[in-house]
């Protein structure tokens, strides 16, 4: 067992290049099926098969610089299709294979949207979903120029002069070219592509490796999305680029089967994963005990929480539940970062416990970090995102972005080795949030004892579990509900302690005076959501006029939750969920 | 066919009326109003409860429709 060292690597084919050369038999990926026998890529197999599909693709007209969108269920190819890509210069970025609800006219319009400021060039997908892009391709309506489906190609099958020339052109690609594309945040046309360079992967791999005290013994397991920048970089991109292996559970079997991840963790001898805040409450409460019985999760080092507000309660719960199938004390731990800055920026040391602060709310809301003592009246547990990883620096700032002294509450800015240089075709979005070296987050935080605490957004973003959602997006579709007024719905997260995530909720005006009408509208509303694939768990109806705008004339967000959330008004309607 | 009983534990637990929503054997999980991956738990268990049998995760899994979860719940009650 020895600590992984990061030699220097031109781009992150020649680092994949060189693991595969010193380690040829060490297995790079472990793709996951449950009730299956898993499929095993060693460091050798998987870039040998990514380079046939590099020469395939070139064969195909995809060149450098080419975005190529891959949207795919869990497949054991996509991970050397992946990394084909990128052998040949061009720029992967992972779409979420669109879900049966979600309509394919939204899909449609979701992919346009993206269009305009990914500019993607390319789709890369599996034969499923051809009838329902082929059409929008060939319509012309966006930037994609072509759709290919990869998974039925013969590999073996390509010339002596196409493996030369990918081979040259992967020679010229240089540190500062792009790597790959991935978006930041939202549901559809909001979300905000962010491009990071080789150098900025490798610089990362390097220090968030080193943060987390990587070996070669390590192994990451996974059930997170790849389209998801935890899953992505965290699960994927660290492993590969660290010479570990990376154990690939399918995200829809684990949501459905929870103790997968326990499975395959303990089969493998799993040490380390990332989950969001939601899973913690999701495998404790829900994981049958005669499912997990025999599964051993001593060999685990690192259980890695990030992605949504971080709560003391879901790591208890835990905890109690799981201490007694040999899970370590102090193994859990935590993140802050964020796509922007490729993943992370924070980390909790390994074998630290998470430092937890208890703070006046009040004073907190104030702007104000205060400790709570005997008088404070209403308090609350802050949990620790860990110290800086290297490499990082973090400002608190307050409204004018004056960096804010040590027991303030403001805004996080960070700087990074690894941070991005702008959101593609997007510079007015930039200029928002990058000034002088430094991203503005955001989020809101404070740090005490060198450690980084973030305890709320200066947005209205809703992050479900682990997903960040735009309320405009979800606004947007419910205001096309008959018998709503519109422009008069508001949409906001609601804390749910059993869930340990936020989850959605509307407040909505409405001329319908009787309980069985709002019951139909209320499935209307949430028809709706799920057209954009968006969970609704809360509806609350109100008579017109019933919500207070904002100045800009708009219904203010935050104003009407605490409205609905205060409990005490009559005329709301609302029905409580099973 | 998707029987009455079940029917009505999956409207039961997800709030809504049974002459609402059509539920055939081809009917997904999620193309039923609130029936998502994180509500998907509580279904199944509400109909381990009513029916009295418990599922295996990987059973339940490989359920592609309602009319495949009719199908578990058959082979449970007749075992």
């Amino acid at each position: 067992m020895s600590r992984i060292e990061y030699a220097y690597s031109k781009t992150m084919w020649h680092r994949w290049a060189a693991i595969a050369e010193k380690f040829p038999e060490k297995e790079a990926i472990v793709h996951w099926v449950a009730g299956e026998e898993p499929i095993r890529w060693t460091y050798k197999n998987l870039i040998e098969t990514a380079n046939n599909f590099s020469v395939k693709l070139y064969e195909q007209g995809i060149r450098a610089k080419d975005v190529c969108a891959i949207i795919m269920k869990h497949n054991p190819y996509f991970y050397p299709m992946y990394m084909g890509i990128v052998g040949i210069g061009a720029i992967p970025s992972v779409l979420a294979f669109p879900n049966p609800r979600l309509h394919p006219d939204k899909f449609k319009q979701g992919l346009s949207g993206m269009t305009k400021y990914s500019g993607l060039d390319v789709i890369i997908t599996q034969i499923d979903l051809e009838s329902t892009l082929k059409p929008f391709v060939e319509s012309g309506e966006s930037t994609i120029k072509q759709i290919l489906f990869p998974l039925e190609w013969d590999l073996n099958n390509s010339s002596v002069d196409s493996f030369e020339k990918a081979r040259e052109i992967r020679e010229n690609i240089k540190p500062t070219d792009s790597f790959l594309l991935q978006h930041s945040s939202g549901t559809t046309g909001l979300q905000k592509p962010v491009v990071l360079s080789h150098q900025a992967l490798l610089d990362h791999v390097t220090q968030y490796g080193t943060a987390l005290e990587l070996d070669d013994s390590d192994k990451v397991v996974s059930w997170l999305p790849l389209y998801h920048d935890m899953g992505l970089i965290g699960a994927f991109q660290l492993p590969l680029a660290s010479g570990i292996t990376s154990i690939q559970i399918d995200t829809f079997e684990w949501i459905l089967a929870p103790n997968l991840l326990f499975e395959a963790a303990s089969d493998e001898n799993a040490t380390m994963c990332w989950l969001p805040n939601f899973a913690y409450n999701l495998m404790a409460d829900k994981i049958p005990e005669d499912e997990i019985a025999g599964n051993d999760l001593s060999n685990f080092r690192m259980i890695i929480n990030a992605s949504e507000p971080i709560r003391s309660e879901s790591h208890r719960k835990f905890t109690e539940r799981f201490s007694k199938y040999n899970l370590k004390p102090n193994v859990l731990s935590t993140l802050y970062g964020m796509a922007e800055v490729t993943l992370a920026l924070s980390q909790n040391p390994p074998n630290k416990p998470i430092s937890e602060l208890i703070v006046d709310r009040q004073k907190l809301a104030e702007g104000k970090l205060q400790l709570a003592d005997n008088s404070t009246k209403v308090k609350r547990v802050c949990v620790s995102s860990g110290i800086l990883i290297p490499d990082t620096e973090l400002k608190i700032v307050d409204e004018n972005r004056n960096e804010l002294d040590g027991n303030s509450v403001g805004e996080i800015a960070v700087k990074s080795i690894s941070l991005f240089d702008g959101y593609k075709n997007n510079p007015e979005k930039t200029k928002e949030v990058l000034f002088d070296g430094w991203y503005y987050s955001g989020d809101i935080g404070f740090v005490y004892q060198n450690e980084i605490y973030v305890i709320g957004r200066k947005k209205d973003i809703i992050i479900f579990a682990g997903k960040n959602i735009y309320p405009e997006d979800i606004e947007d579709v419910i205001n096309q509900v008959p018998n709503i007024i519109q422009g008069r719905v508001v949409a906001f997260g609601e804390e749910n302690e059993e869930l340990g995530t936020e989850v959605i909720s509307i407040v909505a005006e409405t001329n319908l005076t009787s309980g069985q009408e709002f019951h139909k509208l209320k499935l209307e509303i949430i028809k709706a959501g799920m057209s954009i694939d968006v969970n609704i768990y809360n509806v609350y109806l109100v008579p017109p006029r019933w919500l207070i705008k904002s100045s800009s004339g708009k219904p203010a967000r935050k104003t009407n939750k605490e409205r609905i959330l205060a409990g005490n008004d009559k005329t709301i309607w609302f029905e409580k969920r099973n | 066919m998707i029987s009455e009983r079940l029917h009505k534990i999956i409207c039961s637990t997800l709030g809504l009326q049974e002459d609402e929503v059509e539920i055939k054997d081809d009917t997904l999980a999620n193309q039923v109003p609130g029936w998502d991956s994180l509500n998907h738990v509580n279904v199944i268990t509400a109909i381990e409860k009513d029916f009295a049998v418990r599922f295996k995760s990987i059973e339940v899994l490989k359920c592609k429709n309602v009319g495949d979860l009719q199908k578990l719940v058959d082979s449970k009650i007749n075992k």
